[in-house]
């Protein structure tokens, strides 16, 4: 008999090591009900990649349409404050299913090619480079406050036209966003805080948008309006949801990529022999290996069944990257970090129509923060006792990383 | 006389996300796994056949003169 597996995703083992919980419910139970939160987990990579492409079966429309309360419970008092998260959340193009997501996803879609990224390069070595000579003055740094959030918060602000200014308070309102993934029964308030505070920050460069188009963004998610194809309100969340997606994933790419080659000095070594070379496939193993984003939502559009089992209409499912990029069915001894593996079919920005529009972006800086950690800092080791990460059952958010090089 | 082209979907590396069906649906088609085929390169303009593979998000379309062998996308 195998032992039960446990169904509290939120305990303190599971946020430090998602790889063994997800791993074991891959191994022996690969769509997994979930009793406590009445939740189906999909853990393989071929269901995950089916889930992700039939779109017609599996809408991304959660939180309009979930029927069931929130998980992990919240507390009674705050069910107003929950409706206004369905409202706001609802709201994002990300939320939609087609044809409407079609619709959307147009308007933005554009900006976003691997071409019109790759003209951010420049600026993401500049910006990284600063950051850099900043760090080695001091001899030390937090990867995570020093130069993985800087950096993205800097590329997606310039990108939306976002005032330099008000850059930290950005910060501030995401890192409330971010309480969407966890599972304290008092998040709501918090989370509310962030997103009303969000509406009111964005509401006037929005309004000057309208009115004078720029060759910003944010103009962007604005044509979107007058097009008729997003409501005020749907450009004030898109507009949110950008700043918050721009950054606080590739936070987790650059602060886990890191922290992996720390683990791994020979793949540290590959790396220095030929930066320039091996960042690219670098990149896409930090993204395996230890994926920013965990796992995502959908609810079953019809009855389907998956492997041995029958998901019911309205049934919600989380997809799980982390077990996904690790399935040994695709990928040869998953759990060696070896940045060589090509081709690398990951999911860590998911697939089909809802694949991340930031990908490319987000690669980019990638790229550049781990070919110039290679190239200027012999040697990195991890400066605390003890890592810890945010108790999210979507991100994998490491809350500091405290390195030295000397 | 239009160009000729030879456009093809590298399977290691689309991700399903549709929009070159979206662009030129006469030259590209999503199959039963989902991944796009370059089903028939003459369906549409030269000019829509490199919106789509410019659009595509990770780069998986490429784009021949089928003649010359000339290189279009990437
Ligand atoms: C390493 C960094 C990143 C990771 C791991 C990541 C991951 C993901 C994943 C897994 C999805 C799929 C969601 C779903 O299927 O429901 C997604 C969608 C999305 N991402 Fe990212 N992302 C990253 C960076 C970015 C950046 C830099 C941006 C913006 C500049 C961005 C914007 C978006 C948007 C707007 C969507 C929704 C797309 C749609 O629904 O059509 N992401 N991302
Ligand atoms: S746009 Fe690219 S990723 Fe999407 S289906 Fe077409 S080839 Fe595949």
């Amino acid at each position: 008999m195998v032992a039960a597996i446990p169904d509290d995703m939120f305990t303190p083992d599971v946020i430090a090591d998602p790889y063994n919980y997800y791993g074991r419910l891959r191994d022996e139970d690969p769509v997994h009900w979930n009793e406590t939160y009445a939740l189906w987990v999909v853990t393989r990579h071929d269901d995950v990649t089916r889930l992700t492409r039939h779109h017609e079966l599996f809408s991304s429309a959660v939180f309009k349409n979930d029927p069931k309360p929130a998980y992990p419970a919240i507390d009674e008092s705050d069910l107003g404050l929950y409706e206004y998260v369905r409202h706001y959340q609802g709201d994002q193009f990300i939320q939609h299913d087609r044809p409407e997501h079609l619709d959307m996803r147009r308007i933005v879609h554009g900006y976003f090619t691997p071409k019109s990224m790759e003209a951010w390069r420049p600026f993401v070595v500049d910006a990284v480079s600063e950051l850099l000579d900043a760090a080695e003055k001091k001899g030390r740094m937090d990867v995570m406050r020093d130069l993985a959030t800087p950096l993205p918060v800097l590329v997606i602000a310039q990108m939306m036209g976002v005032p330099r200014e008000d850059r930290p308070y950005v910060r501030q309102l995401a890192e409330k966003l971010l309480y969407i993934g966890r599972g304290e029964h008092n998040r709501m308030p918090v989370l509310t805080d962030g997103m009303k505070g969000m509406l009111e920050y964005v509401s006037p460069l929005v309004d000057e948008r309208i009115v004078r188009p720029g060759d910003d963004f944010i103009s962007v998610l604005a044509s979107g309006e007058k097009k008729g194809v997003f409501t005020r309100h749907q450009v004030l969340v898109n507009t949110s949801l950008l700043l918050l997606a721009g950054h606080e994933t590739t936070i987790n790419l650059i602060c886990n990529g890191t922290l992996a080659f720390i683990q791994h000095p020979d793949q540290w070594a590959l790396l220095k022999k030929d930066s320039a070379g091996a960042a690219k496939w670098a990149t896409e193993e930090c993204l395996r290996y230890d994926a920013p984003v965990k796992s995502i939502q959908r609810l079953a559009s019809q009855d389907v069944e998956m492997r041995d089992k029958v998901m019911r209409k309205n049934d919600r499912i989380r997809w799980f990257i982390s077990s996904a990029n690790r399935d040994p069915n695709v990928f040869a001894d998953p759990d060696r970090f070896d940045i060589t593996r090509q081709p690398n079919p990951h999911v860590a920005f998911g697939n089909g129509v809802h694949h991340c529009l930031g990908a490319t972006l987000a690669r980019v800086e990638g790229q550049e923060v781990f070919k110039a950690l290679a190239a200027r800092f012999p040697a990195l080791q991890v400066d605390t006792q003890e890592l810890q990460y945010q108790p999210s059952i979507t991100f994998r958010s490491l809350k500091s990383l405290p390195v030295t090089w000397q | 006389m239009a160009r000729k082209l030879r456009v093809w979907v590298d399977h290691d590396v689309c991700v399903g996300n549709a929009m070159c069906e979206t662009i030129a649906p006469k030259v590209f088609r999503l199959n039963e796994n989902r991944q796009s085929e370059a089903v028939d390169p003459e369906g549409d303009t030269v000019e829509k056949i490199l919106e789509a593979a410019e659009n595509c998000p990770v780069s998986a379309i490429f784009v021949e003169d089928a003649e010359t062998g000339e290189q279009l996308f990437p």
